[in-house]
């Protein structure tokens, strides 16, 4: 997630009060806003993202790179392998999100650094991650309510 | 700015370009852009009721930094012709008006089909109506490619060089945006940049491109037994450049509503050939390839900047913040075109 917890917390809080509220004619369902924007409040303070996937990502990537690695040590391109192993060594154990955050970075970081695109041997060694990662995040999504949205 | 006085000021607008006393009745916030802000309201003059539509410029949002007026200088130069624009008569940057630049257009017949899937799998068109206006969308975009840019006089837009300057430019483009949002490219992203910094295609030539040609942004009468295209809106996006990115854009997975169909209309490689035999044009693999991945990449930079936004604070609009849980579906998208996962 790029935007803060807390983020979407305080907007939710804004959306409610001032442009929901102002609509709301029912003094009885005027109640019930101001309830949620009670709880959202005091929820505000209280939450952080779950650690679970963070620990999973930060695992799989950490697999893949030390694939990638050996595969780069086994071509002549040994400086290469041991600079991801030196990344590795120095990514952050914890908190998960932040470990998962670096191994991303260390993996974008490798790709991008290939102008001439990756060898089949070394997309091979990324491959299982980045797509179960891309599997594993949309498995999080929740039905979209997108025309709902945009219809009004 | 209430609501109140965004009509009274209206009207007064109204009445000065018009010559006659305008009351503006209706105004009303239309939910479906995301991008700018869309207004739409009846005018009445002493003799009639015109109906019309307000853009203007969002304090923040997706596509910043914003300016109107080449967009409404496109609009606004392709009054009478036949690429389905809305007329488009009027533009202020006064911010006495609306406090930001606007412009004003007329109002369009028609109801927009939103590319979101239905619980059905079936997307918005019945096969009667996906028949019908399929090869209309092909020979509206077609239209909109032979138009003559030079003699319309938007050079102003800035003409790629030919060869490699179109995709080397949208790309230029959107990786800046994607820059200016901020935040590390993740892996994904990184192997997409990379893939389409390699793999510039030539094109031939350079033409108009509506840039967000794609249901969503078409106005269409439904009828069940058949369909109309009546107009072609949100044109922000508009540049010189390869008229296969408008294909491709149109085509992508991002605007098929739940449906494996281009557009929600037909098969992809059928809808190519459809536009192929509209434009005399031929569906060049490799240039559709690299504007294929493009357009996640686009959308990825778009979605990044409403994301930006929103998490500094520059706007309080929460449609920007659900972006951040819809980018895993963009990602898998790039995931699926890069070869890094397979399936559907």
């Amino acid at each position: 997630m790029l935007i803060p917890l807390e983020r979407l917390i305080d907007g939710c809080l804004q959306t409610l009060r001032e442009e929901v509220l102002p609509e709301v004619a029912s003094r009885a369902v005027r109640g019930r806003v101001w309830a949620v924007l009670d709880v959202l409040h005091n929820l505000r303070d209280r939450i952080e993202e779950k650690r679970e996937p963070a620990e999973i990502e930060a695992r799989s990537a950490e697999e893949a790179l030390l694939r990638l690695a050996e595969v780069l040590r086994a071509v002549p391109n040994p400086q290469a392998g041991a600079g991801i192993l030196r990344a590795l060594a120095e990514a952050p154990e914890g908190p998960p999100a932040a470990r998962a955050s670096a191994l991303r970075a260390v993996l974008a970081g490798v790709i991008a650094a290939r102008p001439e695109g990756l060898t089949e041997a070394e997309r091979d060694a990324l491959r299982a991650h980045l797509a179960a990662q891309a599997v594993r995040d949309l498995a999080l999504l929740k039905p979209s309510l997108l025309a709902e949205i945009s219809k009004g | 700015m209430d609501p109140l006085e965004l009509e009274t000021n209206l009207a007064r607008f109204l009445s000065e370009r018009l010559g006659a006393k305008v009351e503006v009745h209706d105004l009303e916030r239309n939910t479906e852009g995301f991008s700018q802000e869309t207004f739409s309201f009846d005018a009445e003059l002493p003799d009639e009721t015109r109906r019309y539509v307000v853009k203007r410029e969002p304090a923040a949002g997706l596509l910043e930094p914003y300016d109107l007026e080449p967009e409404f200088r496109v609009l606004h130069g392709l009054s009478g012709a036949d690429v389905l624009s809305p007329r488009t008569p009027w533009f202020s940057d006064d911010p006495r008006v609306l406090e930001r630049p606007f412009y004003v257009m007329e109002r369009l017949p028609g109801e927009v089909p939103l590319p979101t899937a239905g619980a059905s799998g079936s997307g918005p068109f019945t096969p009667a109506e996906r028949e019908a206006l399929a090869g209309q969308v092909a020979a509206a975009l077609a239209r909109l490619h032979v138009v003559d840019w030079q003699k319309r006089g938007f050079e102003f837009l800035g003409a790629p060089s030919l060869g490699r300057g179109a995709a080397e430019r949208e790309l230029a483009r959107w990786e800046e945006r994607i820059a200016r949002a901020g935040f590390p490219a993740p892996p994904l992203l990184a192997d997409a940049l990379a893939w389409l910094r390699r793999s510039l295609p030539d094109a031939g030539e350079i033409t108009l491109v509506h840039g967000d040609f794609r249901l969503g942004n078409w106005l269409v009468e439904q009828r069940g037994d058949g369909a109309t295209l009546l107009g072609v809106l949100d044109w922000e996006m508009v540049h010189l450049g390869d008229p296969l990115e408008d294909l491709a854009w149109c085509s992508s997975e991002l605007w098929r509503a739940g449906t494996p169909w281009a557009g929600a209309l037909l098969p992809p490689e059928d809808f190519h050939s459809v536009y192929a035999r509209a434009s005399d044009r031929a569906v060049d693999a490799e240039r559709m390839a690299f504007y294929r991945v493009l357009s996640v990449v686009k959308m990825i930079a778009i979605m990044l900047t409403g994301i930006r936004a929103f998490r500094d604070g520059r706007t309080s609009d929460l449609r920007m913040a659900i972006f951040d849980h819809q980018l895993p579906f963009l990602f898998a998208l790039l995931a699926l075109s890069r070869g890094w996962l397979t399936g559907g």
